[in-house]
């Protein structure tokens, strides 16, 4: 995957964040979203490119022409909608996707650029008054869709466990989850018996399906939620395995709480792979 | 390694082109061989050595001591290193320079910066006209790059300019900004007659109302510009030397301009102080 990292900043926190909770509404998967995003971390005003509160939205697809695709348009969309917002790059690299290079137009000839300690920022005039952009933003290599599994007696079970977890997951620097409140409720399996279809339901884990498909569930088992996670790089996602399955695991059987697992899609999802017993040793 | 001192044996009689001394030109090169560089002194060609003592062996970091105004093109089309000038330093500092840094602990003639296009120049005390201008003849003044002067500066600060950010913390005189086709200028003290008379696009600062603005600029009246909080706070995180503004807001009175060209450049006189 491709990932990159965009701060959002705005007069106030609360207004940061309403951009940077637009910008990765409906960004829960590639499969059909495009991007998969989520809020990394919240940035102190000593932090951000202009001294204001902001917030650090990271953004990761299947390829940079995606990626390319969906900041232009999300940050469009999201961010400078959003009153007195401004966006900035939050990643270094050399490898960059447009940002403020494509938004520029929309200020249809009263845009202006200025170069800023090697980098290019554009002024786009606005109704609230100016919508300060990035030209570009960096992109760099990173892995999506680490996962685990947690089992569990029931949904409110797992919930309770799964919250804990991606509470300790967020605390993580460079990974985001990007499901809604960072959990999954319907985690997929590659392919489908429908030609159409690129995922589909994971029968193998569905409780009310136990008895009628090759199960992975034990009779106790009522409920199955997955935590998803997208990270800059292995040792991050490793990382963020580590703390969420202890998190989820300090439930245990007492609080319902019966198996932790993951799904390796048959070696079909990508090139890495996280060994859950590894990670906790 | 210490760094590579010129020290003038006697103050000079006529100008002294001393464009070859820049850390590229010097490196690999002996303490021999450096003094016999040729540099021109008046009309003449002569051998540094008779001018300068050399000592020193990091041609990556320069100094120039006993400096005066006699010596011009200190630092030409330099892309690395740095310069260090104890003294005065004459007209074309930093002519054509791509990178490193130049520093003056004194006074500079004309034409500091003309068509740099990137690097730093650091001004301890004024600068004469053109500062970051292009030469007669020139498309273009400097196209990008940094220029803090402590003191003040000349007239014509800017002229074509193309980008980069010139700041003066004194004061500015005449046509500060003048036909500047885009770029920064920061005066932060008091600024001359017309200034951005002929400008297309880019930003003049100013800290207090110029004597004469031209009727080519257009008020658009008292605004919040989110820009100089961001400006502000990358310039203070070059280095601490450029956290200069800590006591002025993002407000400012933005005048667009000049009309007489197509109206898209601003001067931006700032308002309040926090």
């Amino acid at each position: 995957m491709k990932a990159t990292r965009i701060i959002i900043t705005a007069m106030t926190l609360k207004w940061a964040y309403r951009a940077a909770n637009a910008i990765r509404g409906f960004a829960s998967s590639v499969i059909a979203c495009g991007i998969e995003a989520d809020i990394e971390r919240e940035l102190k005003p000593s932090e951000t490119p202009d001294g204001r509160p902001g917030i650090s939205v990271m953004i990761f697809a299947m390829s940079i022409k995606d990626l390319e695709k969906h900041v232009a348009t999300r940050v469009g969309q999201s961010v400078m909608t959003t009153a007195t917002t401004a966006c900035y790059s939050g990643l270094e690299s050399d490898k960059k996707v447009s940002m403020g290079k494509s938004l520029r137009f929309f200020g249809d000839g009263y845009q202006i650029s200025k170069v800023i300690n090697g980098k290019r920022f554009w002024r786009i005039p606005v109704m609230h008054g100016e919508f300060i952009c990035e030209e570009t933003t960096g992109v760099t290599k990173a892995i999506g869709g680490g996962n685990f599994l947690v089992l569990a007696k029931t949904a409110r079970h797992g919930l309770a466990a799964c919250e804990k977890a991606v509470d300790e997951i967020q605390k993580v620097p460079g990974v985001i989850t990007a499901f809604p409140g960072g959990v999954v409720g319907s985690g997929s399996k590659v392919g489908s018996k429908y030609k159409f279809l690129t995922a589909s339901t994971n029968e193998a884990y569905c409780p009310t399906l136990k008895g009628q498909v090759k199960s992975e569930l034990s009779d106790e088992i009522g409920s199955v939620l997955e935590i998803v996670i997208d990270g800059l790089d292995e040792a991050s996602i490793n990382e963020a395995m580590r703390v969420g399955i202890q998190a989820a695991c300090s439930f245990g059987p007492a609080k319902g709480i019966c198996r932790i697992s993951a799904g390796n899609y048959g070696g079909n999802l990508g090139p890495h792979l996280f060994h859950l017993r590894k990670l906790l040793k | 390694m210490s760094a590579l001192t010129f020290t003038l044996k006697n103050q000079p009689e006529f100008t002294l082109n001393v464009a070859s001394l820049i850390p590229e030109n010097l490196a690999g090169k002996t303490l021999a061989k450096i003094k016999s560089l040729a540099v021109i002194y008046g009309n003449e060609t002569v051998k540094l050595g008779t001018l300068f003592t050399v000592k020193g062996t990091d041609p990556s970091q320069i100094f120039i001591e006993k400096s005066t105004q006699k010596l011009i093109n200190i630092g030409q089309g330099m892309t690395e290193g740095s310069i260090t000038i104890k003294g005065d330093a004459g007209d074309y500092l930093g002519q054509g320079m791509k990178g490193g840094t130049l520093t003056v602990s004194g006074n500079v003639g004309c034409w500091a910066g003309n068509a740099m296009s990137g690097g730093r120049i650091n001004i301890i005390g004024n600068a004469g006209d053109y500062v970051g201008a292009g030469l007669p003849g020139d498309s273009f003044g400097m196209t990008n790059g940094l220029i803090n002067i402590k003191g003040n500066a000349g007239d014509r600060v800017g002229d074509r300019m193309r980008r980069g950010i010139i700041i003066i913390q004194g004061k500015a005189g005449n046509y500060c900004g003048s036909r500047l086709h885009a770029g920064t200028i920061i005066v932060l003290d008091k600024v001359g007659k017309l200034p951005g008379e002929g400008m297309r696009r880019g930003s003049i600062i100013l800290a207090k109302k110029p004597e004469l603005l031209s009727a080519t600029f257009k008020s658009c009246g008292n605004l919040k510009m989110q820009f100089l909080r961001l400006l502000f706070t990358q310039l203070a995180s070059i280095d601490k030397e450029l956290a200069l503004f800590s006591k002025y807001g993002p407000e400012a009175h933005r005048f667009s301009g000049d009309l007489a060209r197509n109206g898209k450049g601003e001067i931006l006189i700032l308002q309040h102080y926090k």
